[in-house]
């Protein structure tokens, strides 16, 4: 491992060029570079589960921590290692101070590996518009968390508006085993459910996504059940001799009811960060239905259609922050110019 | 292959987030207290839960001819599971797994309890929504399958139409010991099943490097047009082992290395490596395109020279001293079963046509390894001074089967320095570095495989008894011959070396 303080862009590649040669690393099968935007308060969460992410597909990882954007100085410190506390692939862990973190991409390009794919993921509160930040700029894929926002519905509305092909979100990943768990009830189904219902928290984004979703599928009514625990209690069919039902028991099992046929305990487990990051990185292309259960839900049209290329728009948050005063200087605030999402965040 | 996919709204082929899982099925394993069934299949089954491949509504039945009561046997399955799965033993998922499985017990002459089978795999309709679907595992000895078979014919539990849902049976090698055995058992077979719900395990082909294969040669521009006679030189197809026969004396003795491996494993990885291109990638398309590698396979002339067997002699193998063959316990004094096989085939195409393909297996071998090495023709001309070259050979690409799954490129390189000097360097690619994403089990593939419907990893009939034209004519011939003999520890007798310095070439050291 080799630590830089005060460093430069250069002198990091230079740093993993070392540790690659003394790694003995020099054919590494790299796939991919995952690139992961945090903040210092959460960067031992966003660690451990890139590092279970990149130990199911290595892949280079970089860190990057933004700080003190209205420190005096820019400033550069990095980690490099391979091998070491960020599992077994290679790993840059660079924090920026300073206006360089308004140019973190100027340290990142050079370090993506060779014409691999790369996925950029914001661990905390997504940026209202990918395009401000240019680390999602040259990312194939990016992954957001909207479930982290101070208003996940508003911050999911706003990825849909927002929405480029190769986005996705960990609320819908959230949803695969749920999804898996209904589709194959309905592998035996011999008629088509006359409508749907999902229990679950009126602020939880994955509700809204399988609503999308069941709603684009079957073309029939999904209606929401607002239930004041977090996350997605039961989802029920009416069918024409009663209720399919698959309800959440504990965080382990869920329980699939049919008319007819007895209770089965069936696994539903809860994943954690790192397992849901795996899954992301295991698809490095659009996810088509992804962008249809998102369109059906926020009633926005055209989402997959849409250019999957951002331009960075250039947009200085300290300029903004004068401009209206009560927000602070933080990247991923609204900019109150941007009319068509002010109020997003809340 | 199941029509329900197509109507299911909620499947959409896009979305490949959603693993395909089976519909609601009952897996009924004969022999369930065998070595085979504890020490893979059962674990692989537990991997299926834990990964939540399986259906909400599956059951395990375990027929067995010891009386186990229900408790001793969940705890042998219990322990089976806990011991032999790759993912984290969860006691979670182990107790839901555990509430599907029953033991039917009895032996296989015993009407009742064949009557009892079939009573319950109709009432799984009721007590699990098991809509008649069923796959019978025969983990038994061959000489059980006929009353095994005839069994399920008298109780109508292998048809289809009786049960109302699929029927499928899965059998393990050895499919026979010559063509018209295994012609006899295939008879047998088809007509108690239908031939298409008829699956025959050869692990190897499930595992991820075997089918990395067929990704290798047919999604790549790179290689197929080098995969023929005009730049290909010779193929090496090892499969060694560092073990000896273990407690299998008995069956090994009558079966040996070329019917226990080479009838096979080789030949099917022979089958992959030169099948022309696959119309399709589903289960008719790629059996076509094997079959007709298989039926081009030609034996040497000259049996003598290319076709050596040997015989393990006591030695010394990682650093301990083992028994030879005939001192292991069990075997005959007299035996003249091979431990070790090796023999040159040629495949009589255009693609092919001169092309030898080196086979080799063996038992108390330096180290475990399966690998299949393409060994390309020297370059036409240097244009460097022969001493720049010398310690240049030929161009290689091997795909390492087991163990460190992945492919080998071997090249020329140019050593550093102020003299031109080439040198072979190899290039490795580790499936474990691009995509750990752990490896599934070759069990837990193909039982899964099973119970899709989907046969492309399993070799048909007329594989079976195509690839016992290659072995028989060999086995006639070393019927009347002793086996070499060859040191424990050792990469086999060097009547196999010789082989190869005959036609100009050394077998690899893998």
């Amino acid at each position: 491992m080799t630590t830089l303080w005060d460093t430069t862009g250069s002198d990091v590649v230079r740093a993993l060029a070392a540790e690659r040669r003394s790694a003995g690393a020099l054919a590494f099968g790299l796939a991919l570079t995952l690139v992961v935007v945090v903040d210092e308060k959460h960067v031992g969460v966003a660690e451990s589960a890139a590092t279970t992410a990149a130990a199911a597909h290595p892949c280079r990882l970089l860190i990057v921590v933004r700080r003190q954007l209205d420190a005096a100085s820019s400033r550069l410190d990095a980690e490099v290692s391979i091998g070491g506390r960020l599992g077994p692939g290679e790993a840059v862990v660079m924090r920026m101070f300073g206006r360089l973190s308004l140019h973190a991409e100027s340290v990142v390009l050079p370090l993506l590996a060779p014409d691999a794919p790369v996925i950029t993921w914001w661990h905390g509160v997504p940026p209202d518009h990918i395009a401000y930040d240019p680390l999602g700029v040259f990312a194939d894929r990016r992954v957001t968390d909207t479930s982290a926002a101070d208003d996940p519905v508003a911050a999911l509305r706003q990825r849909a508006a927002d929405f480029a092909p190769g986005d996705t979100d960990l609320a819908w990943t959230r949803l695969t085993a749920w999804r898996t768990l209904i589709a194959a009830a309905f592998e035996s189904l011999t008629e088509r459910p006359r409508a749907a219902t999902i229990a679950g928290g009126d602020r939880d984004p994955s509700v809204c996504l399988l609503s999308g979703w069941l709603s684009d599928r079957l073309g029939l009514p999904v209606s929401v059940e607002t239930k004041s625990h977090h996350g997605l209690a039961e989802v029920r069919f009416d069918l024409n001799d009663g209720e399919l039902t698959v309800a959440r028991q504990d965080s382990r099992t869920a329980v699939l009811k049919r008319p007819g046929q007895p209770d089965r305990a069936v696994p539903l487990a809860e994943r954690g960060l790192g397992d849901l990051l795996a899954e992301e990185l295991r698809r490095l292309d659009h996810d088509g239905p992804y962008a249809d259960a998102l369109a059906a839900w926020s009633t926005v049209k055209g989402l997959a259609a849409r250019s999957p290329v951002r331009e960075h728009i250039w947009r200085d948050p300290m300029a903004s922050s004068v401009d209206s005063p009560g927000t602070t200087g933080t990247t991923g605030t609204i900019t109150r110019k941007t009319g068509t999402i002010a109020g997003a965040a809340g | 292959m199941t029509p329900t996919v197509n109507t299911n709204p909620l499947r959409d082929p896009r979305d490949r987030r959603l693993p395909r899982l089976p519909d609601p099925c009952a897996l009924v394993v004969f022999g369930v207290t065998g070595d085979l069934a504890r020490k893979k299949l059962i674990p692989a089954v537990y991997d299926l839960a834990n990964r939540g491949l399986l259906p909400p509504g599956f059951v395990l039945l375990g027929f067995a001819r010891r009386d186990w009561t229900d408790s001793d046997f969940a705890e042998i399955i219990r322990e089976a599971a806990a011991e032999g799965a790759r993912t984290p033993f969860r006691e979670e998922v182990w107790e839901r797994l555990a509430a599907s499985i029953k033991l039917v017990p009895g032996s296989f002459n015993d009407d009742h309890a064949f009557d009892t089978l079939a009573q319950t795999l109709l009432d799984l309709e009721h007590t699990h929504g098991i809509p008649g679907n069923a796959a019978f595992y025969l983990s038994i000895p061959p000489s059980a399958f006929p009353v095994v078979l005839k069994q399920m014919q008298r109780t109508g539990m292998a048809s289809n139409e009786a049960s109302g849902g699929w029927r499928r049976v899965v059998v393990e090698k050895p499919f026979g010991h010559d063509q018209d055995s295994a012609r006899a058992l295939n008879e047998l077979v088809d007509e108690v099943f239908t031939p298409e719900d008829v699956f025959r395990i050869d692990h190897y082909l499930g595992k991820e490097t075997v089918q990395n294969l067929l990704a290798l040669r047919f999604a790549n521009t790179l290689f197929e047009p080098i995969w023929n006679s005009h730049f290909v030189d010779s193929v090496q197809i090892t499969m060694a082992e560092d073990v000896g026969i273990g407690s299998r004396a008995g069956f090994y003795d009558e079966t040996g290395a070329a019917r226990d491996v080479l009838q096979n494993h080789l030949l099917q990885l022979l089958a992959l490596t030169a099948m022309e291109e696959p119309v399709s990638f589903n289960a008719e398309a790629i059996r076509y395109e094997k079959l007709k590698v298989l039926r081009a396979v030609s034996l040497p002339a000259d049996f003598a020279g290319y076709a050596v067997r040997g015989q393990y002699e006591q030695g010394w193998l990682a650093g301990r001293r083992v028994k030879g063959y005939l001192e292991e316990d069990g075997v005959p004094a007299e035996s003249r079963t091979e431990t070790y096989a090796a023999v040159r085939i040629g495949i009589e195409t255009r693609r092919w046509a001169g092309v030898p393909f080196y086979l080799r297996t063996g038992k108390r071998l330096p180290r475990r390894v399966t690998e299949i090495a393409v060994s390309f023709k020297p370059a036409p001309h240097l244009p460097f001074n022969t001493t720049d070259t010398t310690e240049l050979g030929h161009n290689q690409l091997v795909v390492r089967v087991q163990p460190d799954e992945g492919v080998t490129l071997k090249f020329g390189s140019k050593v550093p320095g102020s003299a031109m000097e080439v040198r072979d360097v190899a290039m490795d690619f580790l499936f474990g570095e691009a995509f750990t994403e752990s490896l599934p089990e070759a069990y837990e593939r193909l039982i899964l495989d099973v119970l899709l419907g989907d046969a492309t990893l399993f070799p048909n009939n007329a594989e079976v008894i195509e690839s016992w034209r290659v072995i028989d004519p060999m086995e006639d011939y070393w019927a009347r011959t002793v086996p070499f003999r060859y040191r424990a520890g050792s990469w086999g007798p060097a009547a196999a070396d010789e082989m190869l310095a005959r036609d100009g070439r050394r077998w690899r050291r893998p």
